[in-house]
């Protein structure tokens, strides 16, 4: 009976129950809408952390630690098919790259410039290549003399997908070395100044150009990217026994423009909350209020009927939640709507950290439909507490007299 | 049926008991008095009409002998139990066992139905569901309103209403029922009937009714009649033994 009294209650005034509904409905609908897109930036966002970094990196601390004197702190040959035997025992390894860096000149017969080489195994299994936005060949299509440019790099040296240039750079010895390569592709890089240096070769190339067979760092892939940790530990442990004097991390602690992301969001996403709480808030209460009072008769009858003060003060909360709990539902359902429509539009976006433009997807599950479901019924139920409070200890006598 | 039946072997026991009632209110830095030193008895089935012209404290007593308030002297005793020592709780749980009120304006809860009114007061007992509805199926079928047992008040006469209030009052059982003004807001025909069927709940339930009124109509329903003038009791005519004025 309370809770039917209570939903009867509810939709006793249809106009201010409309009006709250519609409030509470927009306030969740904002909110997970701001959710869901926080959720497509980070994932957008993590994706471009890992498409570079791997999952997991294996690499000498003090490459990590960027105290590596040139090139003393190679993994060599034996080490490295030691670390891709044990990553691959791993669950839920995809596979392993690797990775050798050299800082050098590139150009051709009018002039060079500085350019950053970053080697790598030339397959698609561990960095996702498509995060670099490439036009004209992967590296998994480039030849061992062929490699991508900058876009802005090849821009400012003057040459195109086809052409030819020079590259010079001093072996791991410090012996000066250099090589003719063909450009096979020109990337974009989110950040313009990284473009104007950075190219990519196959790591069998860079090793010949610096005349090593030692790289700087293993790359892993891994399906699930908030299994790394996991992985990491794994490793870590498994070098402790084998006694691999390397050291492991994680794209997160790798992406450390992720983690500042993730704490700008999460407050983004608390003031969204708090924004929302407080809305439904002031709107609510204000009805809540109204339409409490106006059946103050009711209650004192009901509380000369022997109801206690309790249960009065119950009835107007449960009244309260109720509302909140169907306005919230709306609002997931037009949020839903508001989604589906967005998506449909294909609205293009660069995400923060990636060069390449996608179609925004935003998306809505039960997790994230959770947080404002929750958000507006405590802001509902938070408004119906004085109303409520003030009912429950009206003075009997007095409020039988009201009219 | 109800409790009424199984206290009729009790007739004529007293039940309710006040002492030297005062209730003043404060108006700015006057005091005025509603009631003033009286004490009043009622015994198990009497049927007691309150007179008295508007103002005169007559709705004031009855909310003090209903115990939804306080007396600001003197004290109301409930089969021999002081009330005033009691808490909020322990009179609303007193209110719900033992007190049913009838109100001048039927106040009965819109929004439900004249069963689910009915069932309120055995809801706030916790009884089982399948009691409260044989007690309202049968508490309807007394107040001659079974067919309309789904209708909200909305859609109810006053008279109909006023009668589901009276099967609201006695559905719980209770020793006493209130009636403040039950005809005032009915034509005299419904009034009558309506006084006709409390009469016939009292005799049949051996229910005490306490019945206030302004209307002079209804005092020829009285077993007992008293008067309040200026906050003060006076015994009438009828068949009272108890009431006095101080």
């Amino acid at each position: 009976m309370d809770l039917k009294l209570a939903l009867r209650n509810v939709f006793r005034n249809r106009r201010r129950t409309a009006f709250s509904l519609t409030v509470i409905a927009v306030g969740t609908a904002v909110f997970l809408f701001v959710l869901a897109y926080v959720g497509e930036s980070l994932l957008s966002q993590r994706l471009a952390s890992a498409c570079e970094t791997g999952a997991v990196q294996v690499a000498d601390d003090r490459v990590f630690e960027n105290q590596a004197n040139g090139y003393d702190a190679l993994i060599s040959r034996d080490l490295q098919l030691r670390v891709v035997a044990l990553a691959s025992e791993q669950p839920g390894v995809l596979g392993t790259a690797l990775e050798l860096d050299f800082a050098g000149l590139v150009g051709d017969a009018n002039g060079s410039t500085l350019i950053v080489g970053r080697g790598l195994t030339p397959c698609n299994c561990v960095p996702n290549y498509t995060c670099y936005a490439i036009q004209g060949e992967t590296l998994e299509g480039a030849g061992p003399r062929e490699g991508i440019l900058g876009g802005k790099l090849a821009a400012k040296l003057g040459v195109g997908i086809g052409d030819s240039i020079n590259i010079a750079t001093g072996t791991v010895s410090g012996n000066f070395t250099a090589a003719t390569v063909r450009v096979v592709g020109e990337l974009a890089y989110s950040l313009g100044t990284v473009e104007e240096q950075l190219g990519l070769f196959p790591v069998e190339f860079v090793q010949r150009l610096l005349k090593t067979d030692g790289v700087e760092r293993v790359l892993i892939g891994l399906e699930d990217l908030d299994k790394a940790p996991q992985l990491a530990d794994a490793l870590r442990a498994a070098f402790a026994a084998e006694g691999i004097p390397l050291g492991v991390r994680t794209w997160q602690e790798l992406s450390t423009g992720y983690a500042s992301s993730q704490s700008f969001f999460a407050a983004f996403s608390g003031l969204a909350g708090v924004s929302v709480f407080a809305l439904v808030f002031f709107s609510v209460v204000e009805i809540l209020t109204i339409s409490f009072l106006e059946r103050t008769r009711e209650v004192a009858t009901t509380r000369a009927f022997g109801a206690s003060r309790w249960r009065v003060f119950r009835g107007f909360l449960l009244e309260g939640a109720m509302i909140g709990a169907i306005g919230a539902v709306i609002g997931v359902l037009l949020a839903s709507g508001l989604v589906a429509v967005f998506n449909a539009a294909r609205i293009m976006w660069t995400p923060p950290g990636s060069a390449v433009p996608r179609a925004i997807h935003l998306s809505l599950s039960l997790s994230t439909a959770l947080v404002p479901l929750v958000t507006v019924i405590l802001a509902t139920l938070a408004s119906s507490v004085y109303p409520a409070w003030k009912n429950a200890r009206l003075s009997v006598v007095k409020a039988l007299q009201t009219v | 049926m109800g409790h009424g039946s199984q206290f009729c072997h009790a007739r004529g026991a007293k039940f309710l008991d006040a002492q030297r009632l005062t209730k003043t209110y404060r108006v700015g830095a006057e005091t005025v008095y509603a009631l003033r030193d009286v004490s009043f008895s009622a015994l198990q089935g009497d049927f007691v009409v309150i007179n008295g012209p508007s103002g005169s404290g007559k709705t004031t007593f009855l909310n003090l002998i209903a115990v939804i308030d306080r007396p600001t002297a003197g004290e109301v005793f409930i089969e021999n139990q002081a009330t005033s020592t009691q808490s909020e709780g322990q009179l609303a749980i007193l209110r719900k066992t033992k007190i049913g009120l009838v109100f001048q304006s039927f106040n009965l809860i819109p929004v439900l139905s004249a069963a689910e009114n009915v069932e309120y007061p055995l809801l706030l007992q916790r009884r089982p569901k399948a009691e409260r509805q044989e007690r309202v199926r049968a508490l309807l079928a007394e107040v001659g309103l079974s067919d309309l047992a789904r209708r909200r008040p909305n859609e109810l006469s006053g008279g109909q209403r006023q009668r589901v209030a009276i099967a609201r009052a006695l559905v719980s059982g209770p020793m006493i029922v209130l009636a403040d003004e039950p005809t005032a807001n009915l034509d005299s025909k419904t009034g009558e009937a309506v006084m006709d069927l409390m009469r016939r709940l009292n005799e049949e339930h051996c229910v005490t009714f306490i019945v206030v009124t302004h209307d002079p109509a209804v005092s020829r329903y009285a077993g007992r009649r008293v008067r309040i003038h200026d906050g003060r009791l006076e015994e009438g005519e009828g068949d009272g033994v108890a009431a006095s004025a101080s």
